[in-house]
């Protein structure tokens, strides 16, 4: 699993020697940002459901007509797909938070997906609609620290940079 | 071109092309300008391709404008514009990777013979931080024999994907297979995203070799038959695979026991029920049918009872679960589930349509006779596996009603079917490639 502190000591042991000052620069940059990741990786937790529900219900406010009844436009529909993709991203943003790099989103949510949506003609648009809701529904300190928000919002927008 | 979801925000032409030419800077929200280009890839039309072209040309540096912007290049790609071509020739050279790896793509769909474009590709494996599977992938799709030497060094890459897809594309361009064993092994891999990877590897190389092993992958079950339809399309039509060869296969793949695969997966200790079910909302397949083969096993009575129980609270709502569900009804052959699998078999909403070919088999597996009339109403619907798995369950409550009126399906795996059982007549490879 990819993170600051493995990135530097896989560079450090190619290369046999110690971590540079840089190095060691860089991981305290993520030590220093722990405390903010794992109130936010906790608050997340916490509302997991919520925070998904939150963004199915903007998108539905956002665009009502996906409730008209038929087949692939119905809210069912999209509730069902939205939700369940966006469950499984908050839930490996909650693991990046705790690792401190993007090393679990990459390695089970985004490595193969891009190809794996293009192959099947899957649609990208509902979670990214519906993560952006995510980003900006977050609120500090109602929802948590700001800094703690910085965060989350920094990995939900690399979700949606990346599979977009 | 499976267009299940075509429609999921309902937004009609003029809407998306008025929402894409909306400056981003004034954008009210920002992931509407992203829809309305991913939208306008389902109207091929003049209008459409323009605004999709005058999308790519704005550069307001934005998250919500890259991603719009690289969705434009894609819809192009999809729409197969060739008058974009020159619009998305630079984006070759853009800084971001995820628009390099669209124009890559795009180029691929939209074709090209222009030695100085599929140079330009081929010099992207020589930057560092390239999407170089797709690249690779491109390469063999415009079928650019001469960048075989510059594929060949990602053959050893660290990422298994993109070895997958070097390997892949020297065996087709040099005919040397000698390391098409490695792809094969893949299948195997601990990783999900290997294993779904190599499929369209193993397409790409024609390895029908493969079909086997293919078969037994733990991905889904719309993962592998895409597969082994892409291969017997090519294989039949080289006259290298048979149709009756292919039958088997598919039905093996839509029966989806999981003794038939080779999992990947084990328990450190015996699992108990709560996990097992657990297990069945988990995006790596391969988890979730360890989990159903556990649950087949155990044959509790509590399982029947925990799948309804998951089923009211989540699964209903679940496109994943709701399939291992529907499959774990019909191998534990558990009768007071009619009404349930009846419900699947008819629901319509495009991310259920696997739990409707599973509610079909399982339907046959339940034995009830009252299941006969909806399973004739489904084999005449017009998705392929619905029709196949429909004739497979009905020909398990003895029923052949069906299969007469599908002698002239459209889809050649149907049609083989519908003839496959009738006395005196034989199914046709030469035909089969009608479709």
């Amino acid at each position: 699993m990819k993170s600051v502190v493995t990135t530097v000591i896989a560079a450090a042991d190619a290369a046999g020697r110690f971590p540079s000052t840089s190095d060691l620069e860089s991981v305290q940059g993520s030590l220093q940002r722990a405390a903010a990741r794992m109130e936010a990786a906790e608050k997340l937790s916490g509302n997991l459901d919520n925070v998904a529900k939150e963004a199915y219900d903007a998108c539905i406010a956002k665009y009502p007509y996906l409730n008209n009844a038929g087949e692939a436009n119905s809210s069912e529909t999209f509730k069902t797909k939205c939700m369940r993709d966006v469950k499984h991203y908050l839930r490996l943003i909650s693991y990046s938070l705790v690792v401190g790099g993007t090393g679990p989103l990459d390695e089970w949510g985004i490595a193969g997906q891009r190809e794996v949506y293009r192959a099947l003609n899957l649609p990208t648009g509902p979670y990214v609609a519906a993560l952006s809701f995510a980003r900006n529904r977050g609120c500090a300190p109602r929802d948590m620290s700001a800094q703690a928000l910085t965060e989350y919002n920094a990995l939900v927008d690399y979700v949606i940079n990346s599979l977009s | 071109m499976d267009n299940r979801f075509a429609n999921i925000f309902g937004l009609t032409e003029e809407q998306s092309i008025a929402l894409l030419d909306t400056p981003p800077e004034q954008a009210t929200d920002e992931s509407e300008r992203y829809i309305a280009a991913s939208q306008l890839a389902n109207y091929p039309s003049e209008a459409s391709i323009n605004a999709l072209i005058r999308a790519v040309n704005v550069t307001y540096d934005s998250l919500d404008n890259r991603i719009t912007r690289r969705k434009s290049v894609e819809s192009l790609g999809k729409l197969k514009a060739k008058q974009s071509l020159e619009v998305i020739r630079p984006c070759l050279s853009d800084t971001d990777r995820y628009t390099v790896e669209a124009a890559v793509w795009t180029i691929g769909e939209i074709g090209t013979e222009n030695t100085e474009i599929l140079e330009e590709i081929t010099q992207l494996l020589l930057k560092p931080d390239q999407a170089y599977r797709v690249i690779i992938h491109t390469l063999v799709k415009l079928n650019y024999v001469a960048a075989v030497d510059r594929v060949r060094p990602f053959m050893d890459h660290e990422d298994e994907p993109t070895a997958s897809a070097a390997i892949a594309t020297v065996c087709r361009f040099a005919q040397d297979f000698s390391q098409i064993d490695r792809v094969v092994s893949f299948l195997q891999s601990d990783s999900v995203n290997a294993r779904r990877a190599c499929l369209e590897d193993l397409i790409n190389a024609r390895y029908y070799a493969a079909i086997p092993a293919i078969a037994r992958c733990p991905i889904s079950l719309m993962f592998r038959l895409r597969a082994i339809r892409s291969l017997a399309d090519s294989g039949i039509a080289a006259g290298e695979v048979s149709i009756n060869e292919v039958l088997p296969v598919i039905e093996q793949i839509l029966l989806d026991h999981p003794n038939d695969l080779d999992l990947v997966h084990e328990y450190d200790q015996p699992p108990v029920l709560e996990f097992l079910i657990r297990e069945l909302y988990h995006t790596d397949f391969g988890r979730t049918y360890l989990a159903t083969q556990t649950l087949i096993e155990q044959q509790s009575e509590a399982v029947p009872t925990a799948l309804f129980e998951t089923y009211e609270a989540e699964a209903h709502n679940d496109y994943g679960a709701h399939y291992h569900v529907m499959k774990l009804m019909g191998w534990l052959k558990h009768q007071p589930a009619y009404d349930l699998l009846l419900e699947a078999l008819t629901n319509t909403s495009p991310q259920f349509m696997k739990s409707r070919a599973a509610a079909a088999l399982s339907l046959g597996y339940l034995g009830d006779q009252r299941a006969i009339a909806p399973l004739q109403t489904s084999a005449q619907s017009n998705i392929w596996m619905l029709q196949y798995t429909s004739l497979m369950a009905l020909e398990k409550l003895g029923d052949y009603s069906q299969h007469k009126l599908l002698l002239e399906a459209d889809d050649w795996a149907v049609r083989a079917k519908a003839n496959q059982v009738l006395p005196g007549v034989t199914t046709n490879s030469t035909g089969l490639m009608n479709s």
